[in-house]
């Protein structure tokens, strides 16, 4: 009933418009919004709902038959066009559309779709999925100034016989442009400057400054933040924070910067793919990874992947295409030509990345995989170390290669045969003492959980393990990645799975990202592993066979430090075998905590279930060929090689001293990499991951292959494109596609009018708002695509693209509206006025933190904790609410720290976006909640008595200049002689209140932590903290006229 | 001059207008006869004067048992899993159905029975355990459910799936919905009032369960706490009195005025209208959350617990207060029910917290006459397991999520009293008979209170949503 009403609206409100320079019925804009709204739900693009085989959102569908084999529409014949009749008919049963759709036309649109057909039932394609030409600006006599966008708007006024109205005056305009390009009003100077002189010239200068301003900038961020859906936490669960301000700070440096505004999203879609990309580039791709992240124990970690890249293709819909991808998921797009195949060819193009569906509850790590935020300094230190360490690599290499004499000597000397490397703990698990197991290294044990049973092993007993018991040995195998280490045991499975977790050094396994190292059977194979952060951030090896069933097998890795799938060795039975290297990408270190060693089940794990472990040793240094082969007491392998590389690494000093200052250096370079902040970025991985269609878009119901492709709707991708992001985001800068640019300006005129020339920005698709002045719209979308050097326009230019905006009359207007205008027009939909909104809840807070001097401008860096009510993260469990001191309170509010379970509750009252996922518009309302916190906030009430103080202290001698001056700051205007005898009584009022409760005045003195430093009585301040108060709530503070 | 000077009425039109509700025309013109409503109702005004259906029920308390409490130990009886307590989990049973990553693992999953004895209860005869004295009380007022099933397995998406119909995180809350559909009948609180227990959280909560989505955000709902600022922001600066304020809002008011003299638009009105119904909140809440005026025999109702703030008991009579008072929605969270270990111990607690105060509830709207308008619901996001997650011994066992099956009761607001629905099968496990969805609850409760869940929907982003997504049957089954 409330989508058939909103129809009906449209058609009412902009059937006029519409009209303008059109003779006959237009389809795109007439008929198709009503087929779609109330037919395509069953005669759309999805292939499974439709009913009767009838389609009526192609050509050939609507000038078909469906099952009953009447033609739907025979050109010119309303008698012979079935879609009439069953519109038309009396005959409940066969009436379209059905009662139960809860759909029904009116008999405007009815007569509507009789004309159509009577007219020849002309086919088109959706407005915006066809590609903007140039529309010439039209010719209008009248206008003030020579200006494009006044033309297509006088020109479109002119069809109801209006015209531009008169500019705001100069303080309105001064204020509204300073809030629409930096967020923040202006002052006193700029507006007595302004007035002064309020010549064109004067305006184009001020919007310069302003737009030079580093306010500008953050200004622009916020609504890429909604759009990029920004926040400080994972979102789900425990929601934890996550440092992604960098890429934060990025984004108002992008606009600050002028970035010209194809690089920005080509960035941040696909700027890891560019040749050598640099660090801003990478860092710009944090965009696709700002979705949720789940770190619930006991997740399924495939559908959490699944999600997240669904978002991801939400998010590119939405963004740049104006399009809802979100309903091809799981099916063809009821209403748009996108099917459930298209979805999922978008969804190949992202998936790509080395990541788990599954963020990290143990330990603050950034999701994998990452990029490292260094400073250039750091940079320098981490290169002059990698240098160090490949000479030393080399320096290594040329002692080993030297050796051979030495060799040779030692061989024909030595009687006592190669010395073996001693374990730093060895374990035979024959027997408990006191009911632990001991080392044959003094100091060390090995504790049972849960009662592993002991059985005959490989020599003596061993341990038998259920898959939920087994050992643990504290204190032993604290490695790092830098150091060189090796295990050794026996091991015998009873059953091959998917997966058992023979021996780890870790916390737990998808809780913990893996981090530390292991040895575990996939299906049989030997896996050996170690990581900083599965999978994005590991090494892992598998031998390519697997071990036999019931039978003692010797497994030994040996590790040099290296942090190489080249510097792993796997040992099966005393020989080297054959590995499939899995992962070999690991620069960050893999220990955290020192958690124990344990051997047969690990936290949310698959243990050991069946098998049985002997004869555990650990090494702190690689072991050998040699010691591997002994270990598993088999005859060790008499090439010379061999032997050569054993004495080498046992017997020969300048080996081992060398290799200590290489691990040195390792350390070194580990400890500082380590150290520093990594932040989550794409980066495509070298095979692109399979991709199927999600039959109803389970995460668990793959179907058809599918490859990287984008809509055909949407303009084709060219043949000779790249498949991988990077291609996909030039094809939205083609010319061919009719979405990216309208999209973006339709964006950009909604941030200086309050609404898109198309109301829904979210949406250009049929189910969407048609465009209010299309032409306009087309016009603005070419030339900011292509520029116009005539008006001084660069391609892709972000604020030339401004600048145009803001020097038209028709954002100069005056906001004033008589009530035949509000009659006429109360939405203002065809641009007789200026815009009027409401400040945003970031503009409101930071009005008051301006206008009251408390502001910090700082631009960038950690979010902040401004004031909160007590008690709000620890009612919902979300840990603690730390208010922050000092500066941090006075932050323009973009860097107000975003918890997304339980966002800034004033923030929320005010519209904020939720930043959960892409919005691209804010609503406005106006509640009771907005009332109390603009009245009652601790960050309102101080700000208040700062704005008094200062009022007291610079507004003048008299309190009716002090008046003057305050509501000036304020409102961009002086008060009128009325105003002043209400703000006069406003102040006598209270101030004698408090006069009459001194204590009072003292009290609301002391909100806020930061103290006045003015010498009034506190009477008075109190009186004028209400009367600043009083101000930041009126009309002309809460809204921009 | 004084603010009853100021026409408070607002222009409807620019209402609609302004706050995002997109209607056109045609529909404002339509809805102009009900001008006095939108004068009375401002933004607390729903979308649809009276619902689609004749309504059982004018509201909505929700006891939401978050954690997921087990059915085992609550409301299903299942003597064949306590004789079989310790086998294994038979494969024909569970049939490969997903479990969680936390006994996903695990090496064997023994059943285990419940420990705590069934007997049943009142006329109906309905089987509830004993853990449930005083709800068994009230065993012929219960509708009660045990063939509820849900989609999700982990708490964040499931109950973000409960309460908005979705597991993903953004839409409406089941509160925000009925406030847009059918507005608030109080002009002093909010049509969607949350509390919260304290003191027993395990699992979190979060705003989005109780947000508005992309409904304008007046729906969203607004937590009553504890304490000295029972809503945020709700108190008087300090050292702002009730008569300073007063005055502040008076000039405020004029100031207004004749900004609004000179310009013409019906939003600053609605602005101090705003302002007023602020005002008249900080008097109601605050006289809604003050429990000093109820009689002691309400308290012996409750139980001792009803005297300390922010308990389920006290909770339970706020929400009766709130009844009273018309509120839409009065949604309870009590958090605490994930047992994954030590099961026995946890959930005697639990129990102990709700039973008493959830008769006490029942009984109280039913003496006051309130029980027939008002639906109840009571449960959780999922069920548990019928084997043990962790070890089983005589005395203890853990159990995981289960979404395949569980329990929920319903009480008053047009459902059928004594009464009990859907079944499961000897083992728990799996649902028997007549199964309930999510999104068939959903549609039941929208049902009672004069909505039509495929009819209430609000468009974004292209696309109409409802509560119910694109599912979701009213189980006529349940009604009286």
């Amino acid at each position: 009933m409330l989508s058939k009403i909103k129809t009906i609206g449209f058609i009412l409100l902009l059937g006029p418009a519409l009209s303008v320079g059109f003779a006959g019925i237009d389809f795109a804009r007439q008929i198709q919004p009503i087929l779609s709204e109330t037919c395509y739900q069953c005669h759309g693009p999805s292939d499974t709902s439709r009913k009767g085989g009838l389609r009526l959102d192609t050509r050939e569908g609507a000038h078909g038959s469906g099952k009953s084999g009447r033609l739907a529409i025979t050109p010119g014949n309303l008698s012979a066009s079935e879609l009439i009749r069953r519109i038309t008919t009396s005959d409940a049963d066969d009436h379209m559309p059905p009662a139960d759709s809860h759909k029904s036309l009116t008999t405007g649109q009815i007569d509507l779709l009789r004309r159509w057909v009577a007219e020849g039932g002309k086919w088109g394609v959706h407005w915006s999925f066809s590609p903007p030409s140039l529309p010439a600006i039209p010719k209008v006599r009248s206008l003030r100034k020579n200006h494009p966008i006044d033309a297509f708007v006088a020109a479109s006024l002119a069809g109801f016989k209006k015209k531009l109205t008169q500019n705001a005056d100069p303080k309105r305009l001064l204020r509204r442009v300073s809030f629409d390009l930096t967020g923040l009003p202006p002052t006193v100077n700029e507006l007595a400057s302004f007035e002064a002189n309020p010549t064109p010239e004067n305006y184009l200068e001020s919007v310069k400054r302003l737009m030079a301003s580093p306010r500008y900038g953050e200004h622009m961020a916020v609504g890429w933040l909604d759009l990029a859906r920004f926040a400080d936490t994972h979102g789900f669960q425990t929601d934890r924070y996550r440092p992604v301000w960098p890429w934060r700070d990025w984004v108002i440096g992008a606009f600050n910067q002028q970035l010209s505004f194809d690089q920005f999203v080509v960035w941040q879609l696909a700027g890891d793919l560019f040749p050598n990309p640099s660090k801003e580039q990478r860092l710009a791709t944090t965009f696709n990874r700002l979705h949720l992240q789940n770190e619930e124990g006991g997740i399924v970690e495939e559908e959490y992947r699944v999600a997240y890249n669904v978002d991801r293709v939400n998010t590119f819909g939405t963004a740049f295409l104006g399009v809802t991808f979100e309903c091809a998921r799981c099916h063809d797009h009821k209403y748009d030509p996108i099917s459930q195949r298209e979805f999922y060819q978008l969804f190949s193009f992202f998936q790509n990345v080395d990541e788990s569906g599954q963020s990290v509850y143990f330990g603050d790590i950034m999701p994998v995989p990452t990029t490292l935020l260094s400073s250039a300094e750091q940079d320098t230190k981490l290169a002059e170390l990698q240098q160090r360490i490949s000479a030393q690599e080399i320096e290594v290499k040329r002692i080993a290669t030297n050796a051979q004499t030495e060799f040779a000597t030692w061989r024909s000397t030595n009687t006592t045969g190669a010395t073996l490397a001693k374990p730093v703990a060895a374990f035979t698990f024959d027997s408990m003492v006191s009911n632990i197991f001991p080392s044959s290294t003094a100091g060390k044990v090995a504790k049972p959980i849960d009662n592993p049973s002991s059985v005959d092993g490989y020599s003596g007993k061993a341990l038998s393990l259920n898959g939920e018991n087994g050992v643990s040995m504290p204190g032993i195998g604290h490695f790092t990645r830098a150091d060189p280490f090796s295990l050794a045991l026996w091991i015998q499975p009873a059953v091959h799975t998917l997966r058992q977790t023979v021996i780890h050094h870790s916390q737990a396994w998808m809780d913990a990202g893996s981090r530390g190292y292991e040895i575990v059977l996939e299906e049989g194979r030997v896996a050996v592993g170690l990581h900083h952060m599965w999978p994005g951030n590991s090494l892992k090896i598998q031998s390519i066979d697997g071990l036999p069933l019931h039978t003692w097998s010797h497994v030994a890795f040996a590790y040099d430090g290296s942090s190489r799938a080249q510097g792993l060795t796997l040992f099966i039975n005393g020989l080297p075998v054959p590995v499939k290297i899995l992962r070999d990408h690991l620069w960050k270190d893999i220990t955290y905590g020192q958690p124990d060693l344990t051997v047969g089940l690990r936290m949310r794990d698959f243990g050991f279930k069946g098998g049985k472990v002997d004869e555990l040793q650990v090494f702190d240094s690689a072991l050998t060929a040699v010691e591997a082969a002994r270990f598993a007491k088999v005859p060790p392998p008499s090439v010379a090689e061999t032997e050569l590389a054993h004495f080498i690494a046992r017997d020969y000093p300048p080996y081992t001293t060398a290799l200590a200052t290489l691990r040195k250096l390792r350390q070194e370079q580990n400890g500082l990499v380590t150290s520093i902040q990594d932040i989550m970025v794409m980066e495509e991985m070298d095979e692109p991951k399979p991709a199927y269609i999600l039959k109803r878009g389970a995460y668990d119901a793959p179907g058809e292959r599918v490859s990287m492709n984008t809509p055909a709707a949407m303009g084709t991708l060219s043949p000779s494109a790249p498949r991988n992001r990077l291609g996909l985001a030039r094809w939205l800068l083609e010319p061919s596609n009719p979405l990216f640019a309208r999209v973006t300006v339709n964006r950009v005129w909604q941030h200086f009018f309050g609404r898109g020339l198309v109301e829904t920005s979210d949406n250009f698709g049929l189910q969407g708002a048609l465009p209010t002045h299309p032409e306009l719209l087309d016009w603005l979308a070419v030339t900011f695509a292509q520029g116009n050097p005539e008006l001084r326009i660069r391609p892709w230019n972000l604020q030339d693209l401004q600048r145009l905006i803001v020097t038209s009359d028709t954002y100069c207007q005056t906001s004033r509206a008589s009530k035949s205008d509000l009659a006429d027009d109360p939405m203002n939909l065809k641009l007789g006025r200026g815009p009027t909104r409401r400040l945003t809840a970031e503009m409101l807070r930071d009005q008051a933190l301006f206008t009251s001097g408390l502001l910090i401008e700082k631009i960038g860096g950690p979010s902040v904790k401004p004031y909160q009510p007590d008690g709000l993260w620890e009612m919902a469990s979300g840990g603690r609410y730390d208010t922050g001191k000092g500066g941090d309170l006075y932050r323009r509010s973009l860097y107000t720290y975003w918890k997304r379970t339980i966002p800034p509750p004033s923030m929320m009252s005010f519209d904020a976006a939720d930043r959960s996922y892409c919005v691209v518009r804010r609503q406005s309302t106006s509640t009771p909640l907005q009332a109390l916190a603009l009245l009652n906030d601790t960050q309102i009430v101080e700000a208040s008595r700062h704005l008094a103080n200062r009022i007291l202290k610079e507004g003048g001698a008299t309190p009716t200049q002090q008046l003057r001056s305050g509501f000036q700051w304020i409102t961009g205007r002086p008060p009128k002689p009325s105003e002043t005898v209400i703000l006069k009584q406003l102040l006598a009022e209270q101030e004698s209140l408090f006069e009459g409760d001194t204590a009072s005045a003292d009290l609301l003195l002391k909100v806020g932590e930061k103290s006045t430093d003015g010498v009034h009585p506190s009477t008075k301040l109190a009186a004028w903290t209400l009367v600043a108060e009083a101000l930041l709530n009126h009309d002309e503070a809460v809204m921009l006229r | 001059m004084t603010c009853s000077h100021i026409n408070f009425r607002m222009d409807r039109r620019a209402f609609f207008g302004r706050f995002g509700l997109g209607l056109g025309g045609a529909a404002l013109a339509s809805l102009g006869s009900q001008e006095s409503q939108a004068a009375a109702g401002g933004p607390f005004a729903g979308i649809f004067n009276s619902g689609h259906l004749p309504a059982k029920a004018k509201r909505v308390i929700y006891l939401f048992m978050s954690g997921g409490p087990s059915q085992l130990e609550t409301f299903d009886y299942k003597p064949e899993l306590v004789r079989r307590s310790g086998e294994d989990l038979p494969d024909s049973i569970r049939k490969g159905q997903r479990l969680t990553g936390m006994s996903a693992n695990q090496a064997n999953l023994p059943m285990a029975g419940s420990v705590f004895g069934f007997r049943q209860q009142g006329r109906s005869g309905a089987w509830i355990s004993e853990l449930l004295p005083w709800t068994s009380r009230v065993a012929d007022d219960l509708c009660i459910v045990r063939s509820l099933h849900t989609e999700a397995i982990n708490h964040d998406p499931a109950i973000t799936f409960f309460q908005t119909g979705s597991q993903i995180a953004g839409r409406p809350s089941f509160g925000s919905w009925l406030s847009y559909g059918l507005g608030s009948a109080n002009q002093n609180l909010p049509a969607f009032v949350v509390l919260i227990s304290k003191d027993r959280i395990d699992q979190p909560l979060y705003s989005r369960l109780w947000g508005n989505g992309f409904l304008p955000s007046q729906h969203q709902g607004v937590v009553f706490r504890g304490g000295r600022d029972p809503v945020l922001y709700l108190k008087n600066p300090a050292g702002v009195s009730g008569q300073s304020r007063r005055k502040l809002l008076d000039r405020m008011a004029e100031l207004e005025f004749l900004q609004y003299r000179d310009l013409g638009d019906p939003e600053i009105n609605a602005r101090v209208a705003q302002y007023e119904m602020a005002y008249r909140m900080q008097t109601s809440v605050p006289d809604i959350m003050n429990l000093s005026g109820e009689p002691e025999s309400v308290f012996d109702l409750y139980g001792p617990e009803a005297r300390n703030p922010g308990s389920f008991a006290a909770n339970c009579l706020l929400a009766r207060r709130l009844a009273e008072r018309n509120v839409r929605f009065i949604q309870l969270y009590h958090p605490g029910w994930d047992q994954h270990g030590g099961l026995p111990t946890g959930i005697r607690r639990q129990c102990t917290d709700v039973d008493r105060a959830s008769y006490a509830l029942i009984t109280d709207l039913k003496q006051r006459g309130l029980l027939d308008e008002t639906l109840i619901i009571w449960g959780g996001e999922f069920g548990r397991t019928n084997y043990s997650q962790g070890k089983l011994t005589k005395t203890d066992y853990g159990r995981d999520h289960h979404p395949r099956c569980f329990s929920m009761w319903m009480a008053g607001g047009g459902v059928k009293p004594g009464f009990s629905y859907g079944t499961t099968d000897d083992f728990g496990y799996n649902i028997a008979e007549n199964p309930v969805h999510v999104h068939d609850l959903q549609a039941t409760a929208l049902h009672q209170l004069g909505l039509s869940h495929d009819r209430l929907t609000f468009r974004s982003q292209g696309r109409d949503y409802r509560l119910t997504d694109v599912h979701g049957r009213v189980v006529r089954e349940l009604l009286a």
